[in-house]
């Protein structure tokens, strides 16, 4: 980190200082570097260099725990000035805070704090019996450590009406005692473990976790702890972990006062898909599983859809003909997202900055309750100039990194429970309770049945080729013929009288499988020949085969086909479809080394009823 | 590395960490600078291990009685490396 700027800027008395000052705050990750920034600050209080805005009214923290908090409380008073919410500390002795909370004319209440910043001491988390005791013992003893730390923290709460956070357990990152860790209680590993959990899951309204054993575990545990630095000035962790418990301490101190994000407004061409609408067409744009890139977009859909449904409100705001850009979302069949869940759709070519300002207009919501997602750095500019309250995020050239972008901004974060989300939880238990005893029945039918499996079925249309012909040439085991089709060559297909082709896409409720079975037939003569199909693996034994007989039947009779015809041609990878037409009620009419062929008459079919509900059907006007 | 060279980018690491400029000479000790507490002895430590990329064992940079020999020890664990 280069420091010489800010320096100079120090020197010079400009009032830039502040904003270069808090950029790199905010990039610094290494403990020296953020003490630098730190003390740079301090030079600047020395010498009267005012910030460009007079600082809100400062929060009155305590902080107290097992450790020595220093140099932790210089990070924190540091992070928090420039991130804009002050804080006027207060820090108790060395491993006091017991007595510190007990006793009513300790410092800490004459402080009178608004926040309380507890970092209960690991020695008092360990248990103190033999690893082979009983686990009824063990799990007692656990519970007690959390209750005792619980009753201290009501106390601290009662007299100062605080609202307090406290730290949890990081855990050890050491071989000790080997794989038996995990089979007692008795290790710190298995203790820690469930003390931290039962802390959080026991944590009144007005405690907050700042979950250390979480930021160990991102960190890495060998990196976390530095046994040197506790031996030698008593400090809770490693300098590293320090700087990441500060940032969450502050963001934590932050957020009591800040009103969430409520508004997550996207860009469409290269956020939520690959490529130009405008220019590479509703077939040509990149999302679904043709490539591992439309995947990556399709992905990130699937976590903006798991935002919304978390109550953040979606909106769009993208550079394109309004037509072209609705489009994608009401026919293209890889979409996450819909038009739905859109609550203002701006697809036009005005700035972004005024799309974004009539959006919170019509949802009569405050601009700084707002986000904004671009991969273009000249819109997040815009953004950024003129409507500056808009938090804006920056998306890289790489679309795997949008989601875990999107997490670590940290804009929409769950604070607390409600009223009303403990009664829609109270509904949950009871439908996941029916759900259990659907999933603990061993019938094969209750269990297809509680999947609630839906299939869209769907005759080639051209948007689907880029995903037909990947699955053509990609599957090798359910596939009765292995016959390979470039997109070309699907394309001339489908213009051919005689052929038909129709692929599945199957849903449960645990997700959507995509596009998972493909059949091409060819009717000659009254005879439907099966060219082509095929299936992924992933939905074996769902009952997905009987519905394409069923929809093949069909159509073959739709077609005035009396027969079928099925040919198996074995290769090194489809042996499991050897017998597969026999299984499906088809009769072997001819084999040699080279096929098996099989025909079924359709005088006397009778679809075979299943538990997949079809939702639409091929070459259905409807 | 002399102790001049070590002495030498010590004295850059200090003019980023103190407030008031100290200049460095090997009597030097904590006591004649009122900033140099033991909050600024752990980001001096920190400091300087990266700079120097080295690291110190348990209790010995609380051993060394002023600059100088401060300045030593890095040289030791530089040359170790």
């Amino acid at each position: 980190m280069d420091t010489s700027r800010l320096k100079k800027l120090l020197l010079d008395g400009a009032p830039e200082f502040w904003e270069l000052l808090r950029q790199q705050t905010r990039e610094a990750r290494a403990f020296d570097e953020l003490f630098i920034l730190s003390s740079l600050r301090k030079k600047a209080h020395a010498r009267h260099l005012a910030p460009p805005k007079p600082a809100s009214e400062k929060i009155r923290v305590a902080l107290l725990g097992g450790y020595s908090l220093y140099p932790f409380h210089e990070l924190l008073e540091h992070i928090c000035e420039l991130e804009g919410s002050p804080c006027e500390l207060w820090k108790g002795d060395f491993d006091n805070y017991i007595s510190e909370i007990m006793d009513e004319s300790s410092g800490l209440y004459a402080f009178a704090p608004r926040v309380v910043l507890l970092m209960p001491s690991e020695n008092r988390c360990r248990y103190p019996g033999k690893l082979t005791d009983p686990r009824e013992l063990q799990q007692a003893e656990a519970t007690r450590v959390v209750d005792s730390l619980l009753q201290l923290i009501a106390r601290a709460h009662d007299k100062t009406s605080a609202e307090i956070i406290t730290t949890n357990y990081i855990l050890p990152a050491r071989h000790d005692h080997g794989a038996f860790r995990s089979r007692t209680m008795g290790s710190d590993w298995t203790f820690r473990k469930w003390v931290n959990l039962e802390l959080g899951l026991k944590a009144p309204p007005y405690l907050h976790i700042c979950d250390l054993e979480f930021l160990a575990h991102r960190l890495g545990g060998i990196q976390a702890r530095d046994e040197r630095s506790w031996f030698e000035s008593k400090q809770p962790c490693s300098p590293a972990l320090l700087v990441d418990f500060a940032r969450e301490a502050a963001h934590l101190i932050a957020s009591l006062r800040r009103a969430p994000k409520k508004v997550l407004v996207l860009d469409l061409d290269n956020t939520l898909w690959g490529g130009v609408v405008a220019d590479d067409g509703l077939e040509g744009i990149e999302l679904g599983d043709t490539s591992p890139r439309g995947e990556a977009f399709k992905a990130f859909q699937r976590y903006i859809a798991s935002l919304r449904h978390r109550g953040v409100l979606l909106a769009v705001s993208s550079k394109n003909d309004h037509h072209r850009a609705a489009e994608v979302f009401e026919k293209h069949p890889e979409m996450i997202l819909k038009m739905d869940d859109i609550v203002a759709f701006k697809a036009n070519w005005d700035p972004k900055s005024d799309n974004i300002r009539q959006i919170a207009a019509e949802l009569n919501l405050g601009l700084d309750s707002f986000v904004f997602v671009d991969d273009n750095p000249a819109e997040i500019d815009i953004v950024r100039q003129f409507v500056p309250e808009v938090a804006t995020i920056l998306l890289g050239p790489d679309p795997s990194e949008y989601a875990t972008l999107l997490q670590d901004c940290r804009f929409f974060e769950v604070r607390s429970l409600t009223a009303e989300d403990a009664e829609r939880t109270s509904q949950y238990l009871s439908e996941a309770r029916r759900k259990e005893l659907q999933a603990s029945a061993t019938d094969m039918n209750v269990y297809l049945e509680s999947l609630e499996m839906e299939a869209v079925i769907t005759e080639f249309v051209p948007v689907d080729v880029p995903r037909l012909s990947q699955l053509i040439n990609k599957s090798n085991q359910f596939n009765l013929t292995t016959r390979r089709r470039t997109e070309a060559e699907v394309q001339a297909l489908m213009r051919e009288p005689g052929y038909i082709g129709f692929s599945v896409r199957l849903k449960d409720r645990f997700g959507d499988h995509g596009l998972i079975s493909i059949v091409i037939g060819h009717a000659v003569d009254g005879i439907m020949k099966i060219d082509t199909w095929l299936m992924s693996c992933r939905v074996l034994k769902r009952q997905v085969e009987d519905e394409v007989l069923n929809e093949l039947a069909r159509l073959a009779a739709a077609r005035n086909c009396s027969k079928l015809e099925g040919l198996y041609l074995p290769t090194p990878k489809n042996e499991m479809v050897r017998d597969f037409y026999s299984r499906m009620g088809f009769t072997l009419v001819a084999e040699d080394e080279k096929s098996r062929q099989f025909e079924l008459s359709l005088k006397n079919f009778q679809p075979t009823p299943t538990r997949i509900k079809i939702t639409r059907r091929a070459y259905d006007p409807s | 590395m002399t102790q001049a060279d070590v002495l030498a980018k010590l004295q850059t690491i200090f003019d980023d960490l103190f407030l008031e400029p100290v200049t460095l000479i090997p009597a030097l000790t904590a006591k004649d600078v009122p900033e140099w507490d033991s909050l600024m002895h752990i980001s001096l430590v920190v400091a300087v291990e990266k700079a120097f990329n080295v690291r110190f064992r348990v209790g010995e940079v609380e051993a060394t009685r002023n600059v100088g020999e401060f300045a030593d020890l890095i040289a030791k664990r530089t040359q170790e490396r």
